[in-house]
């Protein structure tokens, strides 16, 4: 009973300080949406669609270079990067009409970190975040620059020359995260590893905390604690730490192997936190939260965990697993069929799952039943790494080579 | 009321201006001496980051400054200056494009900063392809990287180059993927080149090792093969992992110049070999020493430390590490430290290296 109500006021809470961020209300301002859960309840999208025909597809528009970051939506904004040029040491930002999908402003810098990748990835890798007021845009590089909404900018800084062994030829994607006034990046490598935050207003350094030489692809997750107040919760190989946003601090610190690729997931006063499977951490008590549950079976490969109407979804390679969100259990699978490799991470808009596989082919799974059920397969003729935003009725998918709005005719 | 209004009568004259001008608002540009803060960032400087900043919020608040005025302050800033500047510029751009003839002559003037004529070059193209043709048509010797490499792209693109145009191509080219399908495409016409010498790879080492890294915490660890290099006298043997060790001489007859330590040392884990290589130099000269290694490595070019990565199995390519050296006239030794760790997957089974020397733009320097 304690417990419930415990639960109770940190929604409450989290529900005031989500009404209390005004004008960001429709928008998907960073990875995985406002909420980091990947879902967007009040919209519609089409059941079906595809790129050849261009059935439900309001627009698509090349962008040159490669990408492999998510969109963000800041109200008739589209917000991506990309990065193109020699070595892909143009870095740049773009920002589409919504309605349109034309071109309304761009940023365009030089890496002066190190830009290599595997071919798979691109420097333009991690997503940018945005506040309302200012869009920060963060590549594999470790060069991250912030604009004003219209493309002006406001700071830059190059992290691998602050840091010059900072970074993986493997190619980095940690994206930031916006938590009160401060910019969180993740840049951890068997060089110069380290956490960062730095000032939106200005990008000078507000803290720095060394973490684990070893390569992390996993980002921050902002949280709210019980008190009310923020937290930045990191994950690595050895361990879970959250951090107090405005100077650093380490607020609590589980050791865990965490994994290294998804990130974790907050929902209902849980923290899900792959871990070679998925651990479930109550986050409604103060101090470092104390385990609800672990399941092995709830593996997540690449793609970060979605929780939604009590259930949680991982993609073990190309199966959809769903599982019980208060006791771990597993409640169905699901598998894709003819994907390839999968490392968007899935959205969920009303009572549909919307999960893409590398070759451009999205599986919408219904979510009605007691268990899924493919509704549809839709092809859009891109490379799709990063993962959906969804606002309004629409669903902007960044292709590596094209922004695409899907969105019922 | 009538600050208002006057203010109104402002923003319509502004408004209008073009259509009563017939072209487009020339607005006050500023003092390129107030760029001085952007030209000056260096790395770690906060203060400098904070006064930057600041100072781009007022001309973004302003709006009077011109795209051109930040791309020519580009010039011998720095390179993190540059990046504020370049910043500075697009949006400028966005405001309010300059014009296509002062783009164009801009990028005419090679005394301007490269990376500067290759943006304005992609503001003065994108879009139109036939632009693009044309100008990259003539850009092939270009002084900016980018452009030049975009201008051989271009002129790649005829599946039939004859063999002397092929030749120019191959001379021009600097980045290595072009560098090497050149000389793919010369082969299929029956042109021999010498990959490895065209790189200026070292392809002549004497090695010795296996040494312990067992616990990967033998990087910094001076075995004393690193104190003889340094005092110009290696001994012939030396305690290895196992027990004495003795030099021996490799030759790679890889065209990318790679040297497999795995196959020299039968996969030898958890261990350190030290290589040496000696180029012949006619004179003195200012140059580059680029690696490309999967392993840690470290490298010392006449007893100098010039390189140092403590990096394992995160990705190998040309020109991965890239350090200015300078080479006097006569021998000079290059010293390389490779370590393998212990990781058993399939993947970080490699101890490979490859290393060249070559001028700032990528081209070998002529040596023995």
């Amino acid at each position: 009973m304690a417990k419930r109500f415990a639960l109770t006021r940190w929604l409450m809470i989290v529900t005031a300080s989500l009404v209390a961020n005004p004008g960001m209300g429709d928008d998907w301002p960073q990875f995985r949406g406002p909420h980091l859960g990947g879902m967007s309840s009040k919209s519609k999208l089409p059941d079906k669609f595809d790129g050849e025909s261009g059935s439900n597809i309001a627009w698509k528009t090349p962008i040159p270079g490669r990408s492999v970051s998510g969109a963000i939506v800041l109200g008739d904004q589209v917000i991506t990067t990309t990065s193109d040029g020699l070595e892909q040491r143009r870095i740049r930002l773009l920002s589409y009409d919504a309605k349109s999908g034309k071109l309304r402003w761009e940023q365009q810098l030089v890496a002066r970190g190190r830009p290599y990748c595997h071919p798979t990835s691109a420097n333009a890798a991690p997503t940018p975040a945005s506040d309302g007021k200012h869009v920060v845009a963060f590549f594999s590089s470790n060069d991250i620059a912030c604009t004003d909404l219209q493309g002006n900018l406001l700071w830059y800084r190059s992290l691998a020359s602050d840091f010059p062994k900072a970074g993986n030829d493997v190619g980095m994607s940690a994206s930031p995260a916006i938590v009160d006034g401060i910019v969180v990046v993740q840049v951890e490598c068997q060089g110069d590893s380290f956490a960062l935050g730095m000032s939106v207003a200005d990008g000078t350094t507000a803290w720095k905390q060394e973490r684990p030489r070893k390569a992390n692809w996993a980002s921050p997750t902002p949280v709210i604690l019980p008190s009310g107040k923020s937290a930045v919760v990191m994950q690595s190989s050895e361990n879970l730490v959250a951090v107090n946003p405005a100077d650093g601090k380490e607020l609590w610190k589980i050791d865990m192997g965490c994994s290294t690729t998804p990130s974790s997931t907050v929902a209902n006063g849980r923290l899900i936190v792959p871990s070679g499977g998925l651990t479930a951490l109550d986050l409604s008590s103060a101090g470092a939260p104390s385990k609800l549950w672990f399941e092995n079976k709830l593996n997540t490969t690449a793609c970060s965990p979605l929780v939604d109407n009590d259930k949680v979804y991982i993609v073990n390679r190309t199966i959809l697993v769903c599982g019980d969100l208060f006791t771990g259990k597993v409640l169905w699978q699901l598998r894709i069929p003819d994907a390839n490799q999968i490392w968007s991470s899935p959205v969920i808009s009303g009572n549909r799952l919307y999960l893409f596989s590398m070759d451009g082919s999205c599986a919408v799974v219904s979510l009605e039943a007691e268990e899924g059920k493919i509704e549809s397969i839709n092809k859009l003729e891109d490379e799709v790494l990063g993962s959906p935003a969804i606002a309004g009725n629409a669903m902007y998918v960044r292709g590596a080579k094209n922004l695409w709005k899907i969105e019922a005719k | 009321m009538k600050k208002n209004v006057s203010g109104l009568v402002f923003l319509l004259a502004l408004q209008f201006a073009p259509l009563l001008t017939g072209s487009s608002i020339a607005l006050a540009d500023v003092n390129p001496q107030q760029l001085e803060i952007f030209r000056k960032v260096q790395p770690s400087d906060e203060v400098a980051v904070a006064q930057a900043s600041k100072l781009a919020k007022e001309l973004s608040t302003r709006g009077d400054l011109q795209s051109l005025t930040a791309l020519r302050a580009m010039k011998g800033a720095s390179s993190l200056g540059k990046n504020w500047l370049l910043g500075l510029a697009n949006a400028a751009q966005n405001r309010q494009a300059a014009s296509k003839a002062d783009l164009e002559a801009f990028l005419k003037d090679q005394n301007q900063d490269p990376e500067a004529r290759y943006t304005v070059f992609r503001w003065l193209v994108e879009g139109n392809v036939e632009a693009r043709k044309q100008w990259l048509a003539s850009m092939t010797e270009d002084s900016s990287p980018e452009i030049r490499y975009e201008a051989i792209e271009l002129a790649l693109e005829p599946t039939d180059l004859p063999e002397a145009k092929l030749q120019l191509l191959l001379d021009s080219a600097r980045q290595p993927e072009q560098v090497t399908a050149i000389i793919q495409r010369l082969d299929k016409l029956g042109v021999k080149v010498d990959q490895a010498k065209h790189f200026g790879f070292l392809t002549q080492w004497k090695f010795v090792g296996p040494f312990d890294n067992v616990g990967s915490n033998k990087f910094d660890m001076a075995y004393p093969v690193e104190a003889d290099f340094v005092a110009g006298k290696l001994a012939d043997g030396y305690t290895g992992k196992t027990g004495a060790v003795s030099w021996v001489s490799e030759t790679s007859s890889s065209s990318e110049g790679l040297v497999d330590l795995a196959k020299l040392f039968n996969n030898e884990k958890g261990c350190i070999v030290y290589g040496v290589a000696e180029v012949n130099s006619a004179k003195e000269v200012a140059c580059e020493l680029r690696v490309g290694c999967i392993n840690a490595q470290k490298l010392w070019v006449n007893g100098e430390l010039v390189i140092a990565n403590e990096v394992y199995h995160t990705g190998m390519q040309v020109d991965q590490y890239i350090a200015p050296i300078k080479l006097k006239a006569g021998v000079n030794k290059i010293l390389i430290k490779v370590c393998q760790n212990e990781q058993k997957e399939a993947w970080a089974q490699r101890y490979i290296f490859q290393a060249r020397i070559c001028d700032s733009t990528g081209k070998a320097v002529p040596l023995n």
